[in-house]
Order: C-alpha cells, then sequence, then structure tokens
C-alpha cells in the first residue's frame, strides 16, 4: 500500500463525512447507499478504512461539526467496522456495523419519504454477508457462529419498520427475502412461515407493488418450501412464475429455479426437453428422465445413487425417489403394449410372474410377495386401473386407460 | 425419573423443589465464570436449610433423615436469608442418622431397601481420620484462590472445634460451594475443574439422588467402583426402573468427576438400550445426545448402531422430510456400509414407498434393536398395508397371506410359517379391531372381503396407553410397591 499521510488520511475522512452529510440533506439515496456498502471492497470504501487506520482519532473528527456529528451514532461504529473489515477481523466488523445499523434504523424511519429504501437494501444485504463471514471466522476458532441468527432478528426489526402504510412498504419483500436466505442458510426453515403470514395476510401489502426483483425472488424461495412439503401443484405455480419473470440473461438465477422446478414438473407428470438440461448444465437429471422415459428401475435407482450427495443437500432426493412408482406403471404399460400385440383378446390379465421376470432382465431381484406388494401399492394410487387376483396371481387391467396419465396432478398420496 | 424420596409429603418439612427444567441436559456442567471475590458468609450456608423445622426432631427418626437429604440437595435459586439461627438443629440430624447409617455398606441388594439404608450409606460422613486429612487437602486447595483466607481461617476455627459433625459437615460444604454468596447452584453451574475429587465410595448398588450442590467425595463412587457398577445393572434381573434408577446414579457419579472415556460411553449405552427396549423414548434421547457428544470427542463406541438408532428415529418419528434428508446426508460413506446402518435406510425406503412386504421382512430381521424402533411404527404400517390391499385386491384375501406378510408370525428360526396358528388368531384380532370384513370361504379359510373392508376400516384409539409400553411398569404400581 502506498504511504498514506497524515494530512492525506484526514483529507479523505473528512471527504466521506461530507458525503455522508450532504447525501442525507439531498436525500440522495443512490450516494448514500454507496456510502455503506462494507462488501463491495470499492476503491473509496477501502481506501476510507486505510485513512482511518492511519488516522486513528476519526471521532475528533465526527465531533468537529454539528452537520457530522448528527450522524455520529451511526457514522463511528461504522468507522470501527470499516477499520477492523480491512484488517481481516471479521467478527468485529460485524459487532460494529450490527450497531451502525441499529443506529441507522430509526433515523431512516423518521425521514419522510421512501428515498433512502435503497441505502436501507444495502444495510440489509452487508448485515447479512458480514454476519456470515463473522460466523466463519467464529467456527474456524472453534467457537459457535450465532451471528447470522442476530442478524435475523435484526432484519425482523426492519421488517417492522416497513410494514406501514407509507411509500416505504414496498421494501418489505426484499427484507423478506434476505430472511429467507438467512433462515435457509441457517436451516432454520421452519421460520419462514411467520415472515410469510406476515406478508401474506397484512392488508397493507399488495403483491403486484411490490418490485419484480423481489417478486421473483420471494416466489422462488416459497416455491421451494412448497416443494420440501411436497406440495407439487403449489410448488409449480411458484416456480414457474419465478421462472417466467426471471430475467433471461440471469441464466445462472434460471439455473437455480430449474433444479427445483423440473423434479416438481417430473412428479406431475411433465418431462424437460433434452435442450433444456444441457442449456442450464443441469445433467445429473438427465439418467432419471431416461428412466421415466424407458420405465427402467435399474437406471433410476443408479442416477439417484450416483448424485445422492448432490441431491440430498439440495433437498430433492426424496422427490426424486417417488418417480420409482411412475417408473414401475411404464414398465408394466411396455408389458401391456407388448401382450396386446401377441394377444389382444388376453392383454388386460397380466400374470405377476411376467412382471418379475421383466424385472429380472433389469437385473432387479424381487419376489412374487414383493412385486404383488408394487402392484397393489400402483393400483391403490391410481398409476395402474384394476385389480389384483390373489389366487390366480394376475394383475386384471381395465379395459379402458389401465394407466392413466398423471395430467399435472401428482401421485396420490 | 426424579428420585426425589417418595416419602409421602405430608411427613417431611416444607420445601420447595427444584424449580428450573433446564434446557440444556442437566449432565452438562456449564463453566463457572470466575470466583467471586467477597469472602462467603457462614449464613450463606443457612440457605441450604431454608425450610427446615425449627425444633430439632428426635435423632432417630428416619424420615426426618431423609428430608435432611433432600433438602441439601434440593436447592431452587432461592433468595438468601439474612440470617437463619436454625443451623445447630440441623447438625443434630445428620449426626444421628449417620451413626444408625455406617453399617450399611453392603446393603442387601435384593430388596427394595427403604430409601433411609440407600441414602445414609451413600452419603456417610465418614469420621476418620483420612476423612479429615482430605478436608485439610482439600481447604489447602482453595487457599489458594482470591479473596478466601477468611473462610478458610474460620473452617481451621471450626474444625478446631472438632468432633463435633456441625463443624465438620459445614466445613465440607463450605469448601465445596461454589464461591459466590448465591450459594444455590444447580450441578451444572458449579465449578467442576476445581471441585473436581476422586470419589471414595465404594457402594455397587446406588440409588439415584439428584444433586443440586457439591458433593461429597466420600458420596461419589470412582472408576473402578462405577465400573463394577454397571456390571451389576447389565447382570442383574431386576425391572427396568430399578436398573434405570442405578444407571442414573452411575451417570452423575461419572459427570460429578468430570470422566468421559470408555466408560462413560458403556453407560450411557447401555441405559440407551435398555430405554429402547422399555420403549422409553425421552430416556432415550437423552442417552442419544450424551453419546453423540462423547463419539464427536473420538471416544469409541458402537457408534453405527446408535447412528442407525439415530434414523430410525428420524424416520419413524418425525414427519419432516427435511429432517430426514438433513440425517442421511450427515451419514459418512463408511457408515453407510454398516449393517445397522443399512438396516436402517432400506427401513426407511420401505416407509417412504409404502412397501409393507419389505418392512416387515426388514422388522423379522433387524440387528441389534432397530426392531425396537421399528415396533412404534408397526401398528401404521400394518394399517397403511391392508388399507392398500382393501382397494387393490378383489375379491378377497386369504387372512394366512396377511398374516404372513404383516409379520404376524414370527417365527425364532426365521421362516414364516406360522407353525402354531397363533399368528394367524393375532391377526384376525387385530382385523377385528381394527374393522375389517371378514368371511369364511368354502374350504374354511377366513378370508378379507376387501370391497367391504375398503370402506369400514379404521385406526382405533390407543387404550390404558402406558409410556413404557410395559402395564408392569405403570406409574401407580411403582408408587404403590416402594416401601419406606
Amino acid at each position: 500500500m502506498a504511504y498514506l499521510s497524515m494530512g492525506e488520511a484526514h483529507r479523505r475522512i473528512t471527504e466521506y463525512l461530507n458525503r455522508f452529510s450532504d447525501a442525507v440533506s439531498f436525500q440522495d439515496g443512490a450516494s448514500l447507499k454507496q456510502l455503506l456498502s462494507v462488501s463491495s471492497n470499492s476503491p473509496s470504501l477501502l481506501s476510507l478504512a486505510d485513512s482511518l487506520n492511519v488516522f486513528q482519532d476519526a471521532n475528533r473528527l465526527i465531533k468537529q461539526s454539528e452537520k457530522y456529528s448528527q450522524f455520529g451514532e451511526i457514522i463511528a461504529p461504522f468507522f470501527r467496522c470499516m477499520q477492523s473489515y480491512r484488517t481481516g477481523n471479521l467478527l468485529d466488523a460485524y459487532h460494529a456495523f450490527e450497531k451502525a445499523a441499529n443506529a441507522f434504523l430509526p433515523e431512516f424511519r423518521n425521514w419522510e419519504s421512501a428515498w433512502a429504501l435503497e441505502a436501507l437494501y444495502v444495510v440489509a444485504y452487508e448485515i447479512r454477508i458480514l454476519a456470515e463471514r463473522a460466523d466463519r471466522e467464529l467456527a474456524f476458532n472453534g467457537k459457535s457462529p450465532e451471528k447470522l441468527k442476530g442478524a435475523g432478528s435484526f432484519l425482523m426489526k426492519v421488517f417492522g419498520v416497513l410494514a406501514g402504510k407509507g411509500p416505504k412498504r414496498v421494501g418489505a419483500l426484499y427484507v423478506t427475502c434476505q430472511l429467507f436466505k438467512i433462515y435457509f442458510k441457517l436451516g432454520t426453515v421452519n421460520l419462514c412461515r411467520s415472515v410469510i403470514r406476515s406478508i401474506e395476510t397484512a392488508r397493507i401489502f399488495d403483491f403486484e407493488e411490490f418490485p419484480k426483483r423481489d417478486k421473483v425472488t420471494y416466489m422462488y424461495y416459497t416455491g421451494r418450501l412448497e416443494v420440501f412439503n411436497e406440495n407439487f401443484p403449489a410448488a409449480d405455480h411458484k416456480l414457474s412464475y419465478a421462472l417466467m419473470h426471471c430475467h433471461p440473461h440471469n441464466e445462472a438465477n434460471i439455473r437455480m429455479i430449474l433444479k427445483y422446478l423440473i423434479p416438481v414438473k417430473l412428479s406431475i407428470g411433465i418431462l424437460p426437453k433434452d435442450w433444456l438440461l444441457e442449456k442450464y448444465g443441469l445433467v445429473e437429471y438427465n439418467n432419471v428422465i431416461q428412466a421415466l422415459k424407458r420405465g427402467d428401475l435399474r437406471l433410476l435407482r443408479e442416477a439417484l445413487q450416483e448424485h445422492e450427495d448432490r441431491f440430498l443437500r439440495s433437498g430433492v432426493f426424496l422427490v426424486l425417489e417417488k418417480l420409482e412408482l411412475q417408473v414401475y406403471q411404464r414398465l408394466l404399460k411396455k408389458i401391456y403394449i407388448i401382450q396386446k400385440q401377441r394377444d389382444p383378446s388376453k392383454a388386460h390379465q397380466m400374470k405377476l410372474e411376467v412382471i418379475v421376470k421383466a424385472l429380472k432382465w433389469l437385473e432387479i431381484d424381487m419376489d412374487l410377495d414383493e412385486v404383488e406388494c408394487i402392484v397393489a401399492i400402483l393400483i391403490y394410487k391410481n398409476l395402474v386401473k384394476g385389480y389384483f387376483a390373489h389366487k390366480s396371481k394376475v394383475v386384471v387391467l381395465s379395459k379402458q386407460d389401465p394407466f392413466p396419465k398423471l395430467n399435472s396432478k401428482p401421485v396420490n398420496s | 425419573m426424579d428420585s426425589q424420596c417418595s416419602t409421602p409429603v405430608s411427613s417431611l418439612p416444607r420445601y420447595k423443589r427444584s424449580p428450573s427444567r433446564r434446557s440444556k441436559s442437566r449432565w452438562e456442567p456449564l463453566p463457572e465464570e470466575k470466583s467471586v471475590d467477597k469472602p462467603v458468609s457462614i449464613s450463606n450456608d443457612v440457605v441450604k436449610y431454608d425450610g427446615w423445622e425449627k425444633k430439632p426432631p428426635s435423632l432417630n427418626s428416619e424420615s426426618k433423615w431423609n428430608a435432611l437429604n433432600n433438602m441439601k440437595f434440593s436447592l431452587p435459586e432461592k433468595k438468601l436469608p439474612s440470617k437463619n439461627t436454625q443451623r445447630p438443629a440441623k447438625r443434630q440430624h445428620l449426626a444421628g442418622g449417620l451413626n444408625a447409617a455406617n453399617n450399611d455398606a453392603s446393603s442387601d441388594s435384593d430388596k427394595e431397601q427403604s430409601l433411609t439404608a440407600y441414602y445414609s450409606s451413600a452419603i456417610s460422613i465418614a469420621n476418620t481420620p483420612e476423612e479429615k486429612k482430605r478436608r485439610e487437602s482439600r481447604s489447602k486447595r482453595f487457599e489458594k484462590g482470591q479473596g478466601h483466607r477468611a473462610e478458610i481461617n474460620y473452617l481451621k476455627q471450626k474444625n478446631a472445634g472438632a468432633g463435633n459433625l456441625y463443624s465438620r459437615r459445614a466445613s465440607a460444604l463450605m469448601i465445596s460451594k461454589s464461591f459466590d454468596d448465591s450459594g444455590s447452584k444447580a450441578v451444572e453451574d458449579i465449578d467442576w475443574d476445581a471441585l473436581t475429587v476422586k470419589g471414595t465410595c465404594q457402594e455397587i448398588e446406588k440409588r439415584y439422588l439428584r444433586l443440586t450442590s457439591a458433593p461429597d467425595p466420600s458420596s461419589v463412587r470412582p472408576e473402578e467402583v462405577l465400573e463394577k457398577a454397571l456390571l451389576m445393572v447389565q447382570n442383574s434381573q431386576k425391572n427396568y426402573l430399578y436398573k434405570c434408577d442405578q444407571l442414573k446414579s452411575i451417570r452423575q457419579d461419572l459427570t460429578v468427576q468430570r470422566i468421559q472415556n470408555q466408560l462413560t460411553v458403556k453407560v450411557y449405552e447401555t441405559h440407551a438400550r435398555l430405554s429402547l427396549e422399555a420403549g422409553d423414548l425421552p430416556e432415550y434421547n437423552q442417552c442419544q445426545s450424551q453419546l453423540k457428544t462423547l463419539y464427536a470427542e473420538g471416544i469409541e463406541g458402537c457408534d453405527m448402531e446408535f447412528a442407525a438408532y439415530n434414523l430410525l428415529c428420524v424416520i419413524l418419528h418425525s414427519n419432516n422430510n427435511r429432517d430426514l434428508v438433513s440425517s442421511m446426508s450427515r451419514l459418512t460413506e463408511g457408515s453407510k456400509k454398516d449393517k445397522a446402518v443399512k438396516h436402517a435406510l432400506a427401513v426407511r425406503a420401505a416407509v417412504t414407498s409404502g412397501n409393507y412386504v419389505m418392512f416387515f421382512r426388514l422388522y423379522e430381521d433387524a440387528p441389534n434393536l432397530n426392531s425396537c424402533l421399528m415396533d412404534l411404527y408397526v401398528e401404521k404400517m400394518r394399517y397403511r398395508a391392508v388399507s392398500c390391499m382393501s382397494r387393490s385386491y378383489r375379491p378377497t384375501i386369504p387372512v394366512s397371506y396377511i398374516a404372513r406378510v404383516l409379520g404376524f408370525c414370527r417365527t425364532s428360526d426365521g421362516n414364516d410359517e406360522d407353525s402354531d396358528g397363533s399368528g394367524l388368531v393375532e391377526c384376525l384380532e387385530w382385523m377385528k379391531a381394527h374393522g375389517a370384513c371378514l368371511a369364511s370361504d368354502d374350504g374354511g379359510e377366513i378370508q378379507l372381503d376387501t370391497k367391504a373392508s375398503s370402506s369400514s376400516l379404521y385406526m382405533p384409539e390407543p387404550e390404558d396407553a402406558v409410556a413404557h409400553g410395559d402395564a408392569n411398569l405403570a406409574v401407580n404400581d411403582f408408587l404403590t410397591r416402594t416401601s419406606l
């Protein structure tokens, strides 16, 4: 780092102070937000941090003038945050930023219009990011990471400030999404419910008024929650909304949405085209889809095993596993088609041992009892129309549409 | 199971039970923050005896002896009285009780002894030279601490007053108190590092007395004795409640002495297995969480066995897919190859898909105690199976087939032939209890009428649900059987 003189440091700090107070005086949200983006690593903030570390007595500067000192409660801790951030001390940086944020919030509340909303977004974003990094530092040192939880509490306060009748309320969805990110990261997904309730049932909020970007993010997270709960129609609706309204150039986000949408669609009987998987690099689903098309149980099981870790981590494993029944259905349908070709009059009766044999060809070793059980389950869930005659060990298929399509409805549970 | 004395409350002097349930397991001592500088005044000791009656009861009254011991160890976070002139009186109880108790070292463990005998032998403060020496060395240890001169001098004075149990007791408790004048500490709040002493008690069999303040070393058993105690419990023919009580006592002695090694693991594993067999899930969960910590510290034990139990618990108890998925994702490659874990994973797959044939096959051939956990799901699985069969089979299914695939015909040699017909009978009873429509066919074989049953099946309310699943262990039963 080039040598920074005391004089120069003094000058840069004062420059920051001026910019801050001007931004507030002129209600310049765009400028204010840049002055608070710690993790953006912008050259001006980095040089501010260096200056602070050289000058060491910024508080005196703040007190010099009323136009700075009125924001002292925000700026002083913010300065400490920048100093700690610059020296890699992320826990202290978080603590200082939390103080600054807590001082910022009441000021924000007092400002009349929503001019500072973008700056508030930055504060909300930064507190989450800094908390994550502080937690990493804590965990690295063998201590328990609890800063992200604290950031969550702060954001709830922010939500409270925004939940009013004025123009600031359009910021509530952004804060909600930050909370979602925190809860998903912490694994405390059940906490999302109360936030969702606040957003969806409060009369002051009109979903359509919120910025598009926030709506997409919101639908993505709530869609994922529906996947966890296996509400496939709802998941389909939400994730599809997110997909449709997501900016087409934002490939990373589209990929994230598809990662969850594809298993959902598969569960309601809709298969994606091959090029979609290729374009967005979701090749882990290739074999799953092949297995569904072919009724190849062995291939499905192999695919699940191969990518087990990935599927478990993203939480779609159980959804994909449930596709087994559809694979069985496809297999039985193929047997039926072959039988129909050979002897149409007898096609609607399928002997159990034939199914056992077909599975043996797929190197799946299941005995009569087990196959009988699977057939019973298929009939029970309406994947096969007909009944099973135990004595003769024959599946008697309905003459009409014995293998009903799912038609965008999930398999009965 | 709290073993506050089971004396009818009326005979005890009034005292308040220790209130709070701690969210943390009480077997995890919390670190003490720092010593308080002010010397502890003797009057603080009084807190422990708050609530005592004013008159010294007769020395030989055993029930008061019980009360004494309960008093000492049940310390709620009560306010300190500023002074209490009753201590002298209490000391005398001790004297009386102790003398009576000393001979009980080898208690006859075949009878449910009066609690008195247990308590007195466990807490006997031997009036021996060794004990005096130990006390002195303890007081020397604490001399090094700051600002405690005052108490130590006081104690020495007291000790010099000699011969009477009152002062000895006072000094023992004094020293073992944490240097904080609130005086009302529970097991977790005490600075165990400073107080960890080697126990000297030689009792292999010892009832569980929940501690809320520092224990007397002569009431704590050293590791060698605890090993024997564990063995005793493992070989004992007595019922679950007895073993549970003994094990809790062993666990407490281990915690108090900060012993965290293979013995500790064995104790928790033993207790966990017993709870599983008895169907006592809360106790099992307590042990399981301790085991998790111990295994994580690298202490050897049957970690695969318990990983399987853990998985089964999640599968069979929570409806939460997230918990299930995260448990599964936390399994290491190595553990997935373990037989017990593989079995648990197979059960998981069977439950998720509703594959009853697979479920009951796994039930039949379960490693370790996996079947005990599966027990908790058997009813549900059978109901799911029969509902499914009622919708898919026409016109009927022989009940003998259902009995076979739904695990009613359990035989020891592994084949599922119902040689004595008892499985069929049990299955028929089950069917009837669940509203199934049955009919005999021409050959005299009983069939399930599937179409009719599909609308008549139901899940009945469980009757006489007993926590342990074993009616012999019903609480009322226990209370009436324990004598004083």
